[in-house]
């Protein structure tokens, strides 16, 4: 199987393998013996690779895997690689609608915004409350909020839409 | 008073596994109450009998004074220990326990009430010759604004009825005295109802030092010494450590006696912590709280002393566990937090369900701990999961030992604080002992370690062909990664 692994705006193709011993993972600097075994539930692994054995978390968070290694983090984009290139690649930005998302699952205290009001970039345009701590959410770029999609003494996901800012 | 033969636990999590287990030592029956997404919790398992509580939300379950209280009567217990947080410093239930004849572990409710009263307790301090910040009573929204360039810039919103570092805002310049203002009374209302604040002044490069005291019925108090809790995030306390490194023996000395004073002049009663503030110019009193605290361990491993069986011997009318000129310190212990937080991104709350769990244990290592497979880590409660103390002959030593623990603890399913406390041991100012409460600004994010880089590629390289490889089972729909490819691959 070949993967596509973008890591620290690199990308790279690594071609896996079974082997009897683990997996040969053929990566552009050489092959290496890799052997990927579970912890603990569904995210800690022992690695052994290349002489070195290590535990690691491995958390899927939207199309990126989040690689914890001690004390740090990589996030790593991993998909298979297919022989037609992907048509969704350079799409256009311009002056998009923004959608300010709730960074976490929570209870919206309060809108300090109306619809059609001008904010700065920065200005809070919700406060989540979850596990006691009230944290603003900003908004992410100066404009027109054109749309509120929630009010407070509601219960939002992780990632809900708060607001809709025009740029 | 009279000694404790049935106790009803009115908290969840580590603390309630730790309160049942100083009922085994002592031979008192424990027993539990939960709410239903506690229902597989060990504190349930653990105690004697558990009463399920009909609603996952604080107020209707651990915070409902009220139905614990019935729920006491009817289970014959005699005493209710109150944990931390919660009800813990609550003055109206410890007072309805009292009317109730049910004993509350802790102070007497009006003690709670003069602690409670962050202002109140400032001046009493103050009275007994301890020197407080400058800082301000109870204040309105624009008496708040007068007085906060009295107290001056930056400067402190704290909450009256606060604690545990809630409702606590950081405001440097009059423009964010509103912003600020607007979030402490939210917070203060939802964690303590009470939206009353005070100010108080900020020093920027200051040390959070408390001493562990113990007060008898008879009015005895005797200090355990002091912890050091500096490394602390958006006001919660990460790590924790007794003795408090690089203090001369005089202002030990100096604090222990403060605390005692202070003690003393709010007529204190079972097992406190008085906070101070240390910096160059001398030590602060800042608040006392009247619970047992989520670092009671550090002062129990340097003591010998078990503080939460000494809380139920008080409260069961005994006298103090030790005299003063008992009290014997013996090496050195750290305690980590590791909290349901996501470090790499802000400490934001993680939710989600824990799938796998591995705890430490070995030479000098103690793991006060909630977790369970199966637990869902939600929004309502405080994030704390479990507590790592370790403890050795020096401080050194149980660095190494911590660091050991922290590595051997797995936890799936959540983001943890753990990479934090790697990073923490490992920076040179830690390690020196010689750290203020800005410590943990210095947060990057941790270092990667060498060839990380190419590590984590052949780990999600590898991660990667076992899920393409193993047939899918099917999931609760949160991560249907094949789907999302196959998807993809059909768009194309």
């Amino acid at each position: 199987m070949i993967f596509e692994i973008e890591i620290g705006g690199r990308s790279q193709r690594v071609e896996v393998e079974p082997s009897s011993d683990g997996l040969v993972v053929r990566a552009p600097d050489g092959d290496l013996l890799v052997r990927l075994r579970p912890l603990a539930g569904s995210e800690w692994w022992r690695l052994d690779a290349g002489g070195r054995s290590v535990s690691v978390r491995l958390r899927e968070r939207g199309a990126e895997l989040l690689v914890t290694l001690g004390a740090a983090r990589t996030a790593v984009g991993i998909r298979r690689a297919l022989p037609v290139r992907s048509r969704r690649t350079g799409a256009a930005g311009g002056d998009l609608p923004i959608e300010v998302r709730a960074p976490m699952p929570g209870l919206v205290v309060d809108v300090p915004v109306a619809a059609g009001a001008v904010v700065a970039q920065g200005a809070a345009v919700a406060i989540v409350e979850a596990m006691k701590m009230q944290m603003e959410v900003p908004a992410p770029a100066a404009g027109r909020v054109e749309e509120i999609r929630v009010r407070p003494g509601q219960e939002v996901a992780g990632g809900q839409v708060l607001v809709v800012i025009r740029p | 008073m009279r000694p404790i033969r049935r106790l009803l636990i009115a908290n969840r999590g580590e603390i309630a596994v730790r309160v049942v287990r100083a009922c085994r030592d002592l031979g008192i029956a424990p027993l539990a109450v939960y709410a239903p997404i506690d229902a597989g919790a060990p504190h349930v398992r653990l105690a004697d009998d558990a009463l399920p509580l009909s609603d996952d939300a604080p107020a209707a379950s651990y915070l409902n004074g009220a139905l614990l209280l019935d729920l006491a009567r009817r289970a014959e217990a005699d005493a209710i220990h109150p944990g931390y947080g919660f009800l813990a410093e609550n003055p109206a239930f410890a007072a309805a326990c009292e009317a109730a004849g049910i004993t509350f572990v802790g102070p007497p409710s009006a003690v709670l009430a003069r602690c409670g009263d962050k202002a109140a307790a400032r001046s009493a301090a103050a009275s007994a010759g301890v020197s407080v910040l400058p800082g301000s009573g109870p204040v309105g929204d624009d008496e708040a604004v007068r007085q906060a360039t009295s107290v001056g810039f930056p400067v402190l919103i704290k909450a009256v009825g606060g604690g545990g570092g809630k409702g606590i805002h950081l405001v440097r310049s009059p423009e964010e005295l509103p912003g600020a203002l607007r979030r402490a009374r939210g917070e203060a209302q939802t964690a303590f109802a009470d939206p009353r604040v005070y100010l108080e002044r900020l020093i920027e490069r200051a040390r959070h030092v408390e001493v562990q005291i113990l007060a008898d019925a008879a009015g005895v108090v005797v200090h355990l010494g002091e912890r050091a809790c500096s490394v602390q995030r958006r006001h919660q306390k990460l790590i924790e450590e007794a003795p408090a490194p690089d203090l001369s023996p005089e202002l030990r000395e100096a604090l222990g006696r403060a605390a005692v004073a202070v003690a003393r002049a709010i007529g204190y009663r079972n097992a406190g912590t008085i906070e101070f503030l240390v910096d160059r110019s001398g030590f602060y009193f800042i608040e006392v709280n009247a619970r047992i605290q989520v670092e009671h361990p550090v002062t129990e491993s340097v003591t010998g002393v078990d503080l939460v069986a000494a809380q139920l011997r008080l409260a069961g009318g005994e006298r103090t566990p030790v005299r003063q000129d008992d009290v014997r310190w013996t090496g050195a212990a750290l305690e980590c937090r590791i909290s349901a937080e996501d470090p790499h991104s802000g400490f934001l709350p993680s939710i989600g369900r824990i799938d796998g769990v591995v705890d430490p244990s070995g030479p000098g290592i103690r793991v006060d701990s909630g977790l369970w497979v199966g637990q869902q880590v939600l929004r309502h409660y405080d994030p704390l999961l479990a507590k790592v103390i370790a403890s050795g002959p020096t401080r050194e030593a149980a660095i190494t030992r911590m660091g050991r623990a922290l590595r051997e603890f797995l936890i799936s399913g959540v983001d943890t604080t753990i990479p934090f406390h790697l990073w923490a041991l490992d920076q040179p100012e830690f390690v020196q002992g010689q750290y203020d409460i800005r410590f943990a600004d210095a947060w990057n994010g941790g270092a990667a370690p060498p060839d990380a880089e190419r590590l984590a590629v052949l780990a999600a390289a590898a991660w990667m062909f076992h899920r393409m490889a193993t047939p899918a089972l099917p999931t609760d729909g949160t991560a249907p990664r094949w789907v999302a490819a196959a998807r993809e691959e059909g768009l194309r």
